[in-house]
């Protein structure tokens, strides 16, 4: 198997679950006989591993509702009223 | 919930602004935290969350009822933090394809290598040094590892927020696993 283009592209669909059963076999196969691969595969998982560890909460600052509510335009209905 | 929000939405597009106010408490947060992590500071979080929310509301009938409300937010709030990001520095030139090149972009065309991570890596915390590496992307690329990574939309939602073919979203979701790849590999 071509590392760079089949090998690598197939351990993309395969972090998508995109793919086939056919698919995985050829790769986990190729992994088995390529430490190259076998690394940047991990390095791969590490990668999304350490930018899902970065997902720390933020809540909405104090009064962000208020403020969107005041600068809300006017109504269409109280404009006309008013000319 | 879905169908609360339906609700909500309806009096809306009668004028009615409670309702709305409804809609910003429940999703204010979402919104904000998604546009803080696409702009990396509070201060422009909550001025383009803010701008979001005003836009919905005044745009509110050309929210097509049929669709998730949340993607149609979402969107909003992604295309403005772009456009943040694009006024702020102009990387986005990166994203633009080279002619000629079959879907190449400058982007892949980067020396990843070019400075020494060793060096950088040292006196940051990881968190921060992580954030780093996701906002060093370009724009769109920065929204769909966002969306996808800390956010937890599938590749699917991430399509129709961005509103780009489900393939585009794969292959830039590759693009920008490989990029993060190299930077983070030395952490």
């Amino acid at each position: 198997m071509d590392c760079k283009h089949e090998a690598i592209h197939l351990m993309h669909i395969y972090l998508d679950g995109d793919i086939s059963k056919e698919d995985e076999k050829k790769l986990s196969q190729h992994l088995e006989q390529c430490p190259d691969c076998q690394k940047h595969f991990h390095e791969l998982k590490r990668t999304i591993t350490l930018i899902k560890s970065a997902a720390e909460p933020k809540e909405a600052p104090e009064g962000f509702t208020d403020r969107v509510m005041q600068n809300l335009p006017t109504e269409k209905k109280r404009v006309k009223y008013m000319r | 919930m879905d169908n609360i929000i339906r609700e909500k939405i309806k009096k809306v597009k009668k004028g009615d602004q409670s309702a709305f106010e409804d809609i910003v408490v429940l999703f204010q947060s979402k919104i904000y935290q998604h546009c803080y992590r696409m702009l990396g500071n509070a201060h422009e979080a909550e001025d383009v969350a803010q701008e979001a929310f005003i836009r919905a509301y005044v745009n509110i009938h050309s929210y097509d009822d049929s669709r998730k409300f949340s993607t149609w937010l979402y969107r909003i709030a992604t295309n403005l933090s772009i456009d943040r990001l694009r006024k702020r520095k102009p990387d986005y030139f990166l994203d633009a394809e080279i002619k000629g090149t079959d879907g190449l972009d400058m982007y892949s065309q980067l020396a990843t290598d070019a400075r020494l991570p060793e060096e950088e890596v040292q006196g940051m915390e990881l968190e921060k040094m992580i954030y780093q590496e996701i906002a060093n992307l370009p724009p769109i690329y920065r929204s769909i590892i966002t969306l996808r990574y800390l956010e937890e939309f599938s590749l699917k939602e991430i399509s129709e927020i961005m509103d780009l073919p489900l393939g585009t979203v794969k292959t830039r979701i590759h693009r920008g696993r490989e990029a993060l790849r190299k930077k983070l590999r030395y952490v």
